[in-house]
């Protein structure tokens, strides 16, 4: 515990001083839900809706922090120690790599809650935004989208030769997803051909269960996304914890 | 006495060029062990096989009687090392390195303790960054020294260091051998060897070529000083051919 506490506050500090995150995982989301409040207004999603266009693409900005911190952020910040032999130098200590990879998730779990939590309140007093459905389930889904994503991410740090190859996946995976899964850009209003490809991403998929969370949707259009993340999730965790290395 | 470092028969190659080849080492406790040898003779892949960070192809290397595969959490809370390269985290400051190095331990030394010691107190809040390559050195032998070891690696130990620092680092070292500490170096200056070592071990293109006390290197050889004598045992071949 005193380990994992020390480790938490010195790389927390590490990466606010980085100031990288704070940009593309908090400030990015707060300025797009004000651009689409701005937009949309208080338009409805479509005519004889019963919530606006706003609140259904409100549920996807949580997305854009959490696909930040997880396929640009942890991928970039593990194959970094690694390449600067920092992970070398852990790997001479009783540390044990779940512990080095945790601090890690944690401290970009943070930074994604930090950023739902202003985008939340933003929404909510500039643009009148209230969630109609369930929290709880909100939240649950916003968890599960969570784990999914980061897994891609250490994943991706994981097994990446070097940091060079590690940031070129990291951007394959990280600027698609963030156009076009509905992050940013409201899937709603894509071209049928757009979407269909946009549905192959896993951010898309979780989009659509926090919207259908949060809009309290039907739980028969959530059964699909919601074993989609899961069995990813578990390939990728076990992949990542699988061939961690070192150097 | 109790063999802290046990090294029997190691051999290690990079693609089928071999590093090391049937290495043997035996470091009592409490005694200063030296490993010599040009750039490139193995001295860092023998280390590295030891520590575990390199899988050897064969041969056993066991610290306190620990495998450092099988044992690695239960070795490293009893081992210090110190790397020949210098990895820190970018834009850390010396005593947060401190910190949460120190935090791997569970019974450490106080880091600010050792930072006194070696004269770096007053850099503490500076980024690593921004300290010169002989403080950057002490930093990193204090960090070696933090989880209050039975046994250090240092590699390279002194290297980049002004003389007076040179002193103090013996000096510190020396007295925790009389408390019992077992070290384990590697180094360049034949000074500090004559000084601090108890054996040391010549490696030659992965070979070893002697292995012993420095009074017996100096001896087995025909020159009167530690330094003629281990160039004599690193380039035979080389005065072969020309007598």
């Amino acid at each position: 515990m005193k380990t994992f506490k020390t480790m938490l506050k010195t790389e927390l500090r590490l990466s606010l001083r980085g100031m990288d995150m704070v940009i593309f995982a908090i400030c990015m989301p707060l300025v797009i839900t004000i651009i689409l409040g701005i937009i949309y207004g208080k338009r409805p999603a479509f005519e004889g809706a019963s919530y606006s266009f706003f609140a259904q693409s409100f549920a996807a900005m949580p997305a854009i922090s959490i696909c930040a911190g997880g396929v640009m952020g942890l991928p970039l910040v593990v194959s970094d120690y690694r390449s600067k032999r920092i992970l070398k130098r852990f790997q001479v200590t009783p540390i044990s790599p779940i512990m080095i990879l945790l601090v890690q998730v944690v401290i970009y779990t943070l930074y994604s809650v930090v950023s739902f939590l202003t985008t939340y309140i933003t929404a909510a007093i500039f643009f009148g935004y209230q969630m109609n459905g369930s929290l709880g389930e909100f939240l649950g889904g916003y968890f599960l989208v969570l784990i999914t994503i980061f897994s891609i991410g250490m994943m991706v740090g994981g097994i990446s030769p070097n940091t060079k190859i590690a940031s070129i996946i990291a951007s394959l995976l990280y600027f698609p997803m963030l156009i076009f899964s509905g992050a940013t850009l409201p899937y709603e209003v894509m071209p049928a051909g757009l979407q269909k490809i946009a549905d192959l991403m896993p951010l898309t998929q979780g989009i659509k269960l926090l919207k259908a969370a949060s809009l309290g949707v039907a739980v028969d259009h959530v059964l699909f996304p919601l074993i989609f993340l899961v069995v990813l999730a578990i390939i990728c965790i076990t992949v990542s914890i699988r061939y961690f290395r070192w150097e | 006495m109790e063999i802290v470092i046990h090294v029997k028969q190691l051999c290690k190659s990079y693609h089928n060029i071999p590093a090391v080849e049937n290495v043997n080492i035996e470091v009592p406790r409490g005694t200063i062990f030296g490993l010599l040898g040009a750039n490139g003779a193995g001295k860092s892949t023998t280390i590295e096989c030891i520590l575990g960070t390199k899988k050897p192809d064969s041969g056993i290397a066991t610290i306190l009687g620990m495998n450092p595969f099988a044992d690695r959490k239960k070795l490293f809370e009893r081992v210090g090392v110190q790397f020949q390269e210098a990895a820190y985290q970018e834009k850390i400051t010396v005593a947060e390195l401190c910190e949460e190095i120190q935090s791997l331990y569970q019974n450490p030394t106080d880091y600010k303790d050792l930072l006194k010691q070696f004269g770096l107190f007053e850099k503490s809040k500076n980024m690593i960054s921004e300290l010169s390559g002989g403080q950057k050195q002490r930093l990193f032998v204090i960090l070696a020294l933090i989880p209050n070891p039975e046994v250090v690696f240092l590699d390279e130990l002194t290297t980049g260091l002004d003389t007076k620092a040179k002193r103090d680092v013996w000096k510190y070292l020396m007295a925790l051998k009389e408390k019992g500490l077992t070290i384990f170096l590697t180094s360049h200056s034949m000074e500090e060897v004559s000084i601090l070592c108890d054996k040391i071990c010549i490696l030659k293109k992965g070979n070893t070529v002697f292995y012993g006390t420095v009074e017996e290197a100096i001896e087995s050889s025909p020159h009167q000083n530690l330094e003629e004598a281990y160039l004599w045992y690193s380039e035979e071949e080389f005065y072969n051919e020309n007598i």
